[in-house]
């Protein structure tokens, strides 16, 4: 049996042609979805699989499709493909190697919310994907598996891509949605949420690339198949994003529920030259940094539940690894460089806060910090935690906050110096 | 009461409606919340995170959907575990709400320390300085020092001109939004937006000219910090040194309540001068805005031209002379003419000048004619609005009916007013012969042909839009455009017996509301003045004219002949026009903020207006003068002060019985708070503290009253026929207003000059064409000087010449006419 | 009696501690409040940028001021608003300082010289002229010409407060 269900072309060369993606089965679930089920058994199956959200937050799909009401119509699904968070690159390569996939999950999720339009939302570099994808949408119009009248029903959709402009914050679904409209890239304000006042104020789910790749497996294999791979709480599998200092950075779909230990040696090659692991960062540049002071804690299992429990989040599970030779304030100082460059500007702890804490971050890099600057980090940090808009206000104060808390020492050493740093110590 | 929620805000309970804000339900019984972004009259956003507070709600079981009880039997309250915006959080059954402990203490701090990171420090010379909500909510909730470092602040461009009339100060800016969803969603002019993003969001501007709204300078009033400030204003002065007096704006029929800012100056020899106009709050006329033409076109009152002594003419010339001289000149050829005596009066006049017009010309048996071209006062007072009548009310199930008039350039505020009843639900019906900016929110438009107006008032009466007939209620508003004198009448009469069929008259938000061109012509129509068919023929036969706020000479060479040959001619005015060069005397008048007085409103409210300067001298009101000269003619009118005048009124004109000065001058609580305290909620504008009027009544209130003029079988279907002028080569010449003219009150303020409209002709090319101007670039009017610039427009319609009131073309009313093209000049060597 | 008038002998020989005023005169002590003084920079720009506090602060109403924009052709002062009229009324100004506290630049200060009269009220309005200083050694009188690009400021920043 193959080990793969979503990065199926690397088993599979061309999958990205359209002949050889049907030869392989393609959008027979699709087929099964359109002509055989109903609506609402396939929200009901995919309730069933446990399927959660994959682009972070890891909400349960199923159960946020549940949520559109039947009175207010058109309904749309967009698909989140804008990803920017530091250290993700999983959906770049469902996006290149196996589109169909992609697109199909896409149609199965439209179909299940009975939207007759789908959107694609694209972030900016992305701009040559983007083509490509419209390359493979004309290619399934022309093959008759896209557009009016699917295998003979009466069910029509239409898929649209659309690129950003080099935004993260436009990968926040309210932000998204005023992006896709033509607006200011800036979240909206939640409640209403988007399942019932989305895209043009009408009801609109919003998936990740990789949860909408999820579908055509799960739909032609049921749910009971599903829950085969994963934990109970989180079953399936997860395209987890390795990088940082490992022998091989690089995309490993595993079940959900492999443990640190297993991804970042047995798959990940190790460290090089043997060091020591110093601290994860599970959920890229917004997560709670987990300080590796015990090797058991490299045995925690990679699942939504196993990682909030020692404090972090699994978030899009872009694994980032630092070791023995990094400088913690260093790299919360790139993470807060990030942050400060990406927010809004629409709510004042954000914008106001994330620059303060930039300009901290680049005197401490810049030798020119004293010890009450790394108290200040901190408070600063506090200050904005609790109060902004939307989660990247939230998100990233989190490295900043468990940064300091946890490795004190590095960022004590750091205001030591006066010469400006460098990764290492 | 069903739709209302009570619930405990720092212990006290309050009910209010359901859907109402924790902010404002905060406001209702005094606590108050701070707050940037949030404005009481826009949608939250939420986006400054300054009205943070704790808020509980009840919890309630699952299962029985029961409020879960403590043990002493209250209801047990679950808190959110992050804060939450009052501004965005409606009201819930039993919520608990805490605004005054420690962690929302430390929330607003810790806002504020955000804020003022990089805003910079430029308290001392910012115009803001003293009415800034920054300031006030700083000293208020704000950290005394700061711990960012000085060096590290963000630098952004300051003193950027978006336009000429608004400077924007992007270090100030705390990006709040309130300017952007002022333009976007209150008056659609989304012509200023945010770039960038983070903290390098910043307010641009897309519009050329820059920050192209007739509205822009209200950004400056909701504006919470020293970012967009006047041009008119910079530097003026600081605002406790600014004394406020009360005032309305006289340039158009809305009526809005101003407030004069005045200081004594050095550079000015110790006169009061008026350093800035904003808005005075007025729920029912103006709520608290004012368009800029309001804000910015004051300076006429002070403008060195201004007459400052009586001229009389001895051999031929003008000559300065004493009052009494002129005032004994003017009575002799007034008495010359006896009963041929005939005053002309301009609206923009205040009611007691007017009033003392007309009885000196009842005194002396003449005529006391409006100068005017718009008709219909008379039915406006038998079927005007009544009390009680408040646009700001308007919604579902009522109607609006605007024809012939462009109510964008020739009342800003009713423009305002209207969208936002159209957007509440209320039908809006707009009827004109060109595209105007109303029909965006109409439900319906009725396109006509100039001469066609009275054609689509029938067909409302015959049921063409029965959410218009069948309305509630029904408000009329017509204007005059390519209607002279005759077609207002008609217009008038028309619209006066749609009303009556419909029953739409007689109660609020119910009747005919005329728009027009001059701030109290409504007044002058109520003190008794009227209009006639032929002004030329009678203003040529008088053997004595007097003249008060009229420059008909100016305005038309027709009349200008016919003014020359009137007999004695006197002239009371503020500066020397053209009418005036004609006269035998000039009297210089007060202008309205030299003096108190009362104007009537277009929706039929006397309001009062108070002096603001000294008057000039040597300059006296407009009534003083011509109780003076009837005087002399053996006539006692009052002169004491206007508020005996107005006492008179009160006592002869039906409608005006029991009205005083004290009585206009009371005043209300008003909602939303605004100015003073109160200034970081609904912005700078002032509170009212010196009169909100009062409606008048409607004549159709009274006891067995008929409509006097009444269409009782069809109308007309056309007053010309447009196609038959134009198969002879002639085209319909139409005036339209635009809101920037070269009025004599508006040309003073150089600060409009860019935007003031100038003198041209606008035909859409395929008439230029079908006249045989095509590709010409200048044209000559037939019986008018002097060629003119012709410009092309596709979206005027065809077989009509526009050219823009009061902007130099002198022709005052629609005519037919031919248009010939004027060769280029043959460049000399 | 003797006892007292070998005082009045002792003192009669002693050095008298009479100050021969107006030939000699005392000098005044480090934080004497007299007659107002506007200072400018060190280039000659006046300090005053016109933002009315003194006035506001002054308890006795008597500094009145009129603000003007400053342009790179005719600049008074370093930011963007200058003092266009500036006049303090000496019969009304108590000289308790207040005006030298509240200003955010230092612009106006109390000096030293307490030798004031005038025979007329109108003399004792002083205007800005009279109360300007002397431009100091190697700097311009204002208005002066400067280049564009280097006053971008909106208000100088201030020195730190010296006695």
């Amino acid at each position: 049996m193959s080990q793969y269900i979503l990065l199926r072309h690397r088993e599979i060369p061309n999958l990205d042609q359209l002949d050889v993606y049907l030869k392989h089965g393609g959008f027979e679930a699709l087929k099964k979805v359109v002509t055989q089920m109903q609506p609402a058994d396939v929200v009901n199956e995919v309730k069933a699989s446990g399927l959660r959200g994959r682009g972070g937050a890891g909400f349960p799909t199923g159960v946020k499709w549940s949520f559109l009401p039947n009175n207010i119509w058109p309904h749309y699904v967009v698909c989140n493909a804008d990803e920017s968070e530091p250290g993700t690159f999983k959906d770049r390569e469902i996006l290149e190697s196996n589109p169909f996939q992609l697109l199909e999950g896409l149609m199965i999720a439209s179909y299940a919310v009975q939207a007759n339009v789908a959107y694609i939302y694209l972030r900016g570099e992305f701009w040559q994907i983007a083509h490509q994808l419209d390359e493979k949408i004309a290619e399934l119009e022309k093959a008759g598996l896209l557009g009016d009248n699917l295998f003979g029903t009466a069910y029509s959709l239409r898929i649209y891509t659309h690129l950003g402009a080099g935004a993260y914050i436009c990968g926040e679904e309210t932000a998204l949605l005023e992006s896709l409209e033509g607006k200011l890239g800036q979240p909206r304000l939640r409640p209403p949420f988007p399942a019932v006042y989305g895209l043009y104020g009408k009801p609109t789910v919003v998936n990740n690339v990789e949860t909408l790749a999820n579908l055509p497996p799960i739909l032609e294999n049921g749910a009971q198949w599903y829950r085969r791979f994963g934990t109970e709480k989180s079953p399936g599998m997860k395209i987890f994003c390795l990088s940082g200092n490992v022998n091989r950075p690089g995309n490993y779909e595993l079940p959900l529920g492999t443990t640190f230990r297993e991804l970042i040696y047995t798959h990940g090659g190790g460290i090089p030259e043997g060091r020591k692991v110093k601290a994860i960062l599970p959920a890229g540049a917004s997560s709670a940094i987990i300080a590796v002071n015990d090797d058991t804690i490299l045995d925690t299992p990679m699942d939504y539940e196993s990682v909030a429990a020692i404090g972090s989040q699994l978030g899009s599970a872009s694994v980032i690894v630092a070791d023995e030779t990094v400088n913690m304030a260093w790299l919360v100082a790139r993470t807060v460089n990030f942050f400060k460059h990406e927010s809004c500007g629409k709510c004042t702890p954000c914008r106001e806060g994330t620059f303060w804490m930039n300009r901290i971050a680049q005197r401490m890099m810049a030798g020119k910090a004293t010890e009450s600057d790394v108290d200040l980090l901190e408070t600063v940090a506090n200050q904005i935690a609790g109060k902004c808009l939307c989660a990247l206000g939230e998100f990233s104060v989190m490295a900043v906050q468990t940064g300091i808390g946890q490795f004190r020492v590095d960022f004590l050493n750091q205001v030591k110096q006066t010469a400006p740093a460098t990764q290492g110590d | 009461m069903a739709n209302e929620v009570t619930l405990t805000i720092d212990g006290k309970t309050v009910r209010v409606p359901q859907g109402t804000l924790i902010v404002d339900a905060a406001k209702k019984i005094g606590i108050d919340v701070p707050v940037f972004c949030y404005h009481p009259k826009m949608e939250p956003v939420g986006m400054c995170r300054m009205c943070l507070v704790e808020v509980g709600r009840p919890v309630m079981d699952r299962a029985t959907n029961q409020p879960v009880l403590e043990a002493d039997g209250t209801p047990r309250i679950a808190f959110g575990a992050k804060l939450e915006t009052a501004c965005t959080t409606p009201v819930s059954e039993g919520m608990v709400v805490i605004t005054q402990n420690q962690k929302v203490a430390s929330a607003r701090r810790e806002v504020l320390e955000f804020l003022l990171t990089s805003h910079p420090l430029d308290c001392p010379i910012c115009d803001k300085g003293g009415e800034c909500p920054l300031q006030n909510l700083t000293m208020g909730y704000g950290p005394a020092e700061s711990r960012f470092l000085f060096e590290e602040k963000m630098h952004l461009a300051k003193h950027v001109p978006l336009g000429e009339l608004i400077y924007l100060d992007r270090e100030r800016c705390i990006q709040c939004a309130r300017c952007v969803r002022f333009q976007k969603d209150l008056v659609d002019d989304p012509v200023i937006g945010f770039y960038q993003r983070g903290r390098s969001l910043e307010i641009v501007t897309y519009s050329e000219p820059g920050f192209d709204s007739y509205f822009s300078g209200n950004t400056t009033d909701i504006c919470p910090v020293g970012a967009l400030t006047t041009a008119d204003f910079r530097f003026g002065a600081r605002p406790w040194e600014l004394k406020p007096v009360a005032s309305i704006c006289t340039h158009c029929p809305v009526g809005c309540n101003l407030t004069f800012n005045v200081r004594r100056e050095a550079a000015s020899g110790g006169k009061l001068v008026i350093k800035r106009a904003m808005p005075r709050q007025n729920e029912l006329v103006n709520e608290i805005w004012i368009c800029d033409k309001g804000r910015f076109a004051y300076h006429f009152v002070e403008s060195p031209q201004r007459l400052t002594q009586p001229l009389v003419r001895k051999n031929g010339e003008l000559v300065p002379a004493s009052w009494e001289e002129a005032l004994e000149a003017a009575a002799q050829g007034l008495k010359q003419a006896g009963e041929n005596l005939v005053v002309l009066a301009g609206g923009r006049l205040s009611n007691e000048d007017l009033f003392n017009l007309r009885k000196l010309a009842d005194a002396q048996r003449g005529k006391a004619i409006l100068y005017t071209h718009m008709g219909g006062g008379d039915l406006t007072q038998q079927v005007g609005l009544t009390p009680g009548s408040n646009l700001g009310s308007l919604g579902k199930g009522d109607a609006v009916l605007v024809i012939a008039a462009d109510l964008h350039e020739e009342a800003p505020i009713w423009w305002m007013r209207l969208k936002a009843a159209a957007e509440r639900g209320a039908v809006l019906v707009v009827a004109g012969a060109r595209p105007t900016r109303l029909e965006r929110y109409a439900a319906k438009v009725m396109r006509y042909r100039y001469g066609e107006e009275l054609n689509i008032i029938q067909s409302l009466m015959d049921g063409a839009v029965p959410e218009l007939s069948q309305a509630e209620n029904l408000v009329v508003f017509y204007g005059a455009e390519g209607l002279d004198l005759l077609g207002t009448n008609a217009l008038a009469q028309a619209c006066a017996t749609l009303l009556y069929r419909s029953g739409h008259y007689g109660r609020p938000n119910n009747g005919l509301v005329g728009v027009w061109k001059e701030g109290n012509a409504q007044g002058a129509w109520d003190m008794g003045f009227h209009t006639v068919g032929n002004y030329t023929r009678t203003l040529s036969e008088a053997a004595a004219v007097l003249i008060a706020a009229a420059d008909p000479a100016g305005d038309d060479p027709l009349l200008a002949q016919a003014l020359d040959r009137a007999g004695f001619v006197v002239v009371q005015e503020l500066f020397l026009t053209e009418t005036a060069r004609r006269a035998d005397v000039v009297f210089p008048a007060q202008s309205f903020a030299e003096r108190e007085g009362t104007f009537t409103s277009g929706e039929r409210r006397v309001q009062r207006f108070y002096p603001v300067i000294y008057p000039v001298p040597d300059c006296r009101a407009d009534f003083v003068i011509t109780a003076q000269v009837a005087r002399k003619l053996g006539h006692a009118l009052e002169m004491a002060s206007p508020a005996k005048v107005f006492l008179q009124i009160a006592s002869e004109i039906s409608h005006y019985q029991g009205l005083t000065y004290p009585r206009l001058a009371e005043v209300e609580e008003q909602w939303p708070p605004v100015g003073r305290s109160d200034l970081y909620y609904g912005g700078t504008a002032y509170d009212n503290r010196q009169g909100m009027g009062v409606a008048l009544p409607a004549l159709c209130q009274q006891q067995g009253w008929q409509l006097p003029m009444f269409w009782n079988d069809r109308l007309p279907e056309r007053t010309f026929e447009l196609a038959a002028m134009n198969q002879q080569g002639m085209v319909w010449l139409v005036p339209f207003n635009r809101l920037y003219d070269r009025g004599t009150t508006v040309k003073p303020s150089q600060l409009l000059e860019k935007r003031m409209v100038s003198a041209h002709i606008a035909l859409h090319p395929e008439t230029a064409r079908a006249v045989g101007l095509s590709g010409v670039e200048k044209v000559q009017v037939e019986g008018l000087d002097g060629p003119l610039p012709l410009v092309l427009d596709e979206t005027l319609p065809q077989g009509v010449a526009f050219y823009p009131r009061s902007a130099g073309v002198p022709a005052l009313a629609p005519r037919g006419v031919k248009l010939h093209a004027v060769k280029a000049e043959v460049q000399e060597g | 009696m003797f006892k007292g008038l070998l005082t009045t002998l002792k003192e009669w020989a002693g050095k008298p501690v009479t100050i021969q005023y107006p030939e000699e005169k005392r000098p005044v002590r480090t934080r004497f409040k007299g007659r107002h003084v506007l200072k400018r920079y060190e280039n000659g720009l006046e300090k005053c940028i016109g933002c009315s506090l003194c006035a506001a602060a002054c308890p006795a109403d008597a500094i009145f001021v009129e603000a003007a924009e400053n342009t790179d052709e005719e600049r008074y002062s370093p930011g963007e608003r200058y003092a266009r009229v500036y006049e303090i009324n000496m019969l009304r100004c108590i000289f308790c300082g207040f005006c030298e506290d509240a200003c955010p630049t230092e612009a106006i200060v109390l000096g030293d010289n307490y030798e004031l009269s005038f025979t007329d009220r109108h003399q004792s309005i002083y205007t800005k002229e009279m109360l300007l200083e002397p431009v100091p050694e190697g700097g311009k009188p204002t208005p002066q010409q400067t280049p564009p690009g280097v006053y971008v400021r909106a208000v100088p920043a201030m020195q730190d407060p010296q006695d």
